[in-house]
């Protein structure tokens, strides 16, 4: 065949590939368009599960009359003007490409009308072909509809789902939305069925009341609030509690300036800093607004926008582990983990039994203790983002209570051998004495660690065989291995000798732990696998050195304990992220036994 | 088959096989002993695919044949039956009958075609010692040996002959511990093996104090030996073991003399505030004399000094404190000498009067 330049309608049709894959991108396109033109409230109606219907009404700015038919061209938009704008983008789209790969694939029908203008107008395109705009009795804002999806293109109309499931894409894309732009009304209707509602949220009540409809109100009594600022990025939300962790992913809310993301940077961050907090194999939930100024970072890396590029990722990603660490790493005293109504056979009433310990814990009693400062690596890691800063909510006094005991009470005994009993103000704590102790052995183990580690050098280098990329990354870190305690050089081309190691982990197999920190230091988390390869060693240890069950432990043995866990950090969770004490408030014991009722 | 014999008679070469028969098995036939027995003699042998230890005494045997059966559940009913009990082992169909007085056990068996047995080893050398000077080398060497290292040929211990000596060396990557012995008489050529580590700690059981000879067949895949009324079988590991020559220290001048059982006990002494998890210890030493030290992460502190003999200049030298105290338990003469280069090379710890022994430490940068 020879070359010849392709029909516009068939380019249309090509571009709409990456952009338009199933009604969910079509809901995400429009709503998009509505965010940027400053919508306040969004409807999405749709019908067949988005198949034969979209339809998105905001009540933005609206485009002019004059502009319509340019709106449906390709490169076309109102968002950015210059290659400057390109390196800074602010809103949410700035390709020009979502409308008219739209118009090229389904019916589409654009009606508008700007403030102030005396009446609207409407557009209507049929894959690709566009009709003369004429009146309409569009309201202030936008409306967007499009009928039949891939009605001209059967091939791709195959690849589409059952109706259910393109609807369940299409309410969790606006489940994010609503996640993520408090500031906004939405609401999606299914054949008139509404499915989400969710009105304005612009007090911090009315905030909580949205999360808590879409991610639960369990994550919600739990939720530890994050709230820090760092030069010139910033990292707000709520992060679930541990035990509150999941077995799947689908609680993870990530926001890069309003923007949802599945970047692997943020994920990663996250992750560690959920390490060794989460019992094996867990999922964290949280939801986390990343706000960075947006010349530091590169949306325009994936079709879709969900992967980004920071322009300085490992501050990023030290940031954001720094800060999810720590706001984890309150002691015991703070966040109180309370038993569901459920565990304990407890019919829940009105008032969630969890509100009495979350109400005097999270950011009311935080001041009591002192933030937990970042955990002591292998070497300090102080960029130039300097220390974040913690911004939490200023301190009521500690709860008074005559007796000089901290929040998690005054031992009274030991049941079994295994569990510590103690009153506390709120009611009875429930101790599990060893997982308590192997917690704060290892927290006090790993500040000990801390600082220039011990090196045992080898009889003979390890020599290790790796691709070109590795050696180069090894390279740009050599100063990092040697902080952490290795002597690695480079042999030849593709051949590295490590001659030292930290003697912490001279017993372990060193040749993939080198490997993955070599694989991993281009994503910015080298580091953290040398330290985590140093935890776990630490955590086993602790493990053993931890008091078992059986032993029996006296009334000052038990009431020091509870004092160690109150000033650890983690302390909510052993290091294999079981828990390890739990709280009986007085309501909720009050209910066992149905005393004032 | 059947035989008759006492107690103490059947249960000898039961005990000496059973070591190397593990618990767990997938295999089933390996939790089981090859009983064999004809011309009035029974063999017992028992294998874990990797050692294999056969073991014979005599005794009656009326019906000659072979069978295997269950070792633990063997050994346990000769144990419990009395002293001196005579007792009768009778195959009847898949089952095998133990009688003693008036006590009857009725044991499973496996047919001893499926049992796995080691057959000719194809020996390459012989190797001949006085029994006595075998152990030494193993003693002297076994525990540098690693364990389960991802470097499998370290997991074992390399015996090298030539001429009219063996040479033993094992390391873990960190130390080496090397031991020289002399043969009874001169093999031709020069053969390298490496017996795995469950060999090596089953032939030190074995061996004994007596000056009687051993002869230790070198084949390709395989080593075995006769100590007394055991035959000792290994599978070898196939690897190369690392250049230990290039390890051992050539110009290390700073020597110390020193007394060894001093050194040791202050070794010990300071050893108890180092870290629980690497053991690390600073010798600080200056002319005649040697300070030791040692902290933790609690922060708590030991030092302790010894007179030593010593001319060379001032020197500071980190060490994993396990590594020494080994090498110094196995040394037998009252003075040491330590031979150091530089805090960051390796250290040479001999007997003052050379014993064939050499042990190399590496140094740990505290």
């Amino acid at each position: 065949m020879p070359i010849r330049l392709l029909p516009s309608a068939l380019v249309d049709q090509i571009a709409a590939g990456e952009v338009v894959e199933r009604p969910a991108s079509l809901v995400k396109e429009l709503v998009e368009n509505s965010l940027d033109a400053g919508a306040r409230r969004i409807e999405v109606d749709c019908e067949a599960g988005g198949m034969s219907l979209v339809r998105v009404l905001d009540d933005g700015h609206g485009i002019p009359e004059d502009e319509l038919p340019l709106a449906v061209q390709r490169h076309a938009t109102s968002k950015i003007s210059t290659a400057l704008d390109l390196a800074a983008i602010r809103s949410m789209g700035f390709r020009g490409e979502a409308l008219p790969s739209i118009g090229s694939v389904a019916r589409l029908r654009i009606a508008s009308r700007v403030v102030g203008a005396a009446r609207g107008a409407e557009l209507r395109i049929d894959g690709g072909e566009m009709q003369p705009t004429a009146p309409s009795a569009q309201p202030q804002g936008t409306l967007v509809e499009v009928r039949d999806l891939f009605f001209n293109l059967p091939a791709r109309r195959k690849f589409l789902r059952a109706e259910a499931t393109e609807l369940g894409h299409i309410a969790r894309l606006v489940e994010r939305f609503a996640l993520a732009r408090f500031d906004v009304a939405f609401r999606l209707r299914h054949g008139g069925r509404v499915l989400i509602d969710a009105p304005l949220a612009d007090t911090p009540i009315l905030q909580r009341t949205r999360i808590a409809s879409i991610m639960g109100e369990a994550f919600m009594d739990g939720a530890l609030p994050i709230d820090r600022e760092a030069g010139r990025v910033s990292l707000r939300g709520w992060l679930g509690q541990p035990q509150a962790a999941r077995a799947t992913s689908d609680q993870q809310f990530a926001y890069v300036n309003g923007r949802a993301v599945r970047d692997r940077l943020l994920a990663n961050a996250i992750r560690l800093g959920y390490r060794d907090v989460l019992y094996h194999g867990r999922q964290p939930a949280y939801l986390l607004h990343l706000d960075i100024e947006p010349e530091w970072v590169d949306v325009n890396a994936h079709p879709q926008k969900l992967e980004l590029r920071f322009r300085d990722g490992r501050q990023v990603h030290d940031f954001v582990f720094r800060a999810v660490h720590d706001a984890l790493g309150v002691g015991a005293g703070v966040a109180a983990p309370t038993a569901s109504p459920a565990a304990l056979g407890v019919a829940a009433s009105g008032a969630t039994p969890g509100d009495s310990g979350t109400a005097q814990s999270g950011t009311t009693q935080s001041g009591a203790f002192e933030f937990a400062t970042a955990a002591p690596g292998f070497w300090p890691s102080a960029g130039p983002l300097g220390v974040p800063a913690v911004r939490d909510g200023a301190a009521p006094p500690p709860l008074g209570m005559g007796v000089s005991a901290g929040s998690l009470g005054v031992a009274v005994a030991q049941l079994h051998g295994v569990y510590i009993l103690a009153q506390s103000e709120a009611g009875l704590v429930l101790v599990d004495a060893h997982a308590a102790h192997e917690r704060v052995l290892y927290e006090r183990m790993k500040r000990g660690f801390g600082g220039r580690p011990a090196v045992q050098r080898l009889l003979e280098p390890l020599v290790i065989e790796t691709a070109a990329h590795e050696t180069e990354a090894f390279e740009g870190h050599a100063a990092e291995f040697a902080a952490a305690g290795f002597d690695l050089s480079v042999l030849a081309p593709g051949r590295l000798a490590l001659r030292a190691v930290p003697a912490l982990l001279a017993q372990t197999d060193l040749e993939p732990l080198v490997r993955q920190v070599l694989g991993d230091l281009r994503e910015e988390r080298g580091e953290h696998h040398l330290e985590a390869a140093a935890h776990v060693l630490l955590g086993n240890i602790a493990c053993r050195a931890a008091i078992r069950a059986n032993r029996r432990l006296t009334l000052p043995e038990m009431n020091a304990l509870l004092r160690d866990m109150e000033t650890t950090e983690r302390a909510g969770q052993c290091n294999h992220g079981r828990p390890t004490w739990t709280l009986l408030t007085l309501a909720q014991l009050d209910q066992l036994f149905l005393r004032g009722r | 088959m059947k035989l008759t014999a006492t107690r103490e008679e059947i249960l000898g070469p039961v005990q000496n096989v059973i070591g190397v028969v593990e618990r767990r098995q997938t295999m089933p036939v390996l939790s089981n002993v090859l009983l064999s027995a004809k011309d009035n003699r029974l063999s017992v042998t028992g294998t874990d695919l990797e050692v294999e230890l056969v073991s014979e005494a005599t005794l009656t045997v009326s019906a000659p044949g072979e069978v295997t059966v269950p070792g633990r559940k063997l050994l346990d009913i000769l144990r419990a039956i009395p002293e001196g009990t005579n007792v009768t082992l009778t195959t009847e169909g898949e089952r095998i009958v133990v009688r003693a007085g008036r006590s009857r056990f009725t044991l499973s068996t496996l047919p001893a075609a499926e049992f796995p047995l080691v057959e000719d080893i194809q020996a390459m050398q012989v190797l001949k010692l006085p029994q006595k000077a075998f152990r030494t080398l193993i003693d002297k060497t076994h525990f540098s040996m690693a364990q389960q290292d991802v470097r499998y040929y370290l997991n074992g211990l390399m015996l090298e002959s030539e001429g009219g000596r063996v040479r033993a060396v094992a390391t873990d990557g960190h130390r080496l511990a090397m031991c020289e012995a002399a043969l009874n008489e001169r093999v031709t050529g020069k053969q390298q093996v490496i017996v795995p580590r469950k060999g090596v700690l089953e032939l030190h059981r074995m061996l004994g104090d007596g000056e009687g000879e051993v002869e230790f067949a070198l084949g390709t895949n395989h080593v075995r030996c006769q100590i007394g009324d055991i035959r000792f079988t290994s599978k070898l590991i196939d690897g190369k073991f690392p250049e230990y020559s290039r390890v051992i220290p050539a110009n290390a001048n700073r020597i110390i003399d020193a007394d060894r059982e001093t050194l040791r006990q202050s070794l010990h002494r300071t050893a108890i505030l180092s870290n629980e998890k690497y053991r690390g210890i600073r010798l600080s030493i200056k002319p005649n004399q040697l300070t030791l030290q040692a902290h933790n992460p609690e922060q708590e502190e030991a030092e302790d000094q010894i007179e030593v003999v010593y001319a060379g200049e001032e020197i500071e030298i980190g060490f994993n404190v396990t590594y020494l105290l080994e090498a110094l338990s196995v040394i037998e003469t009252s003075r040491v000498n330590i031979a150091l280069t530089d805090s960051n090379s390796s250290c040479l710890v001999t007997a003052a009067e050379a014993d064939g022994a050499k042990y190399v430490v590496m140094p740990m940068r505290l």
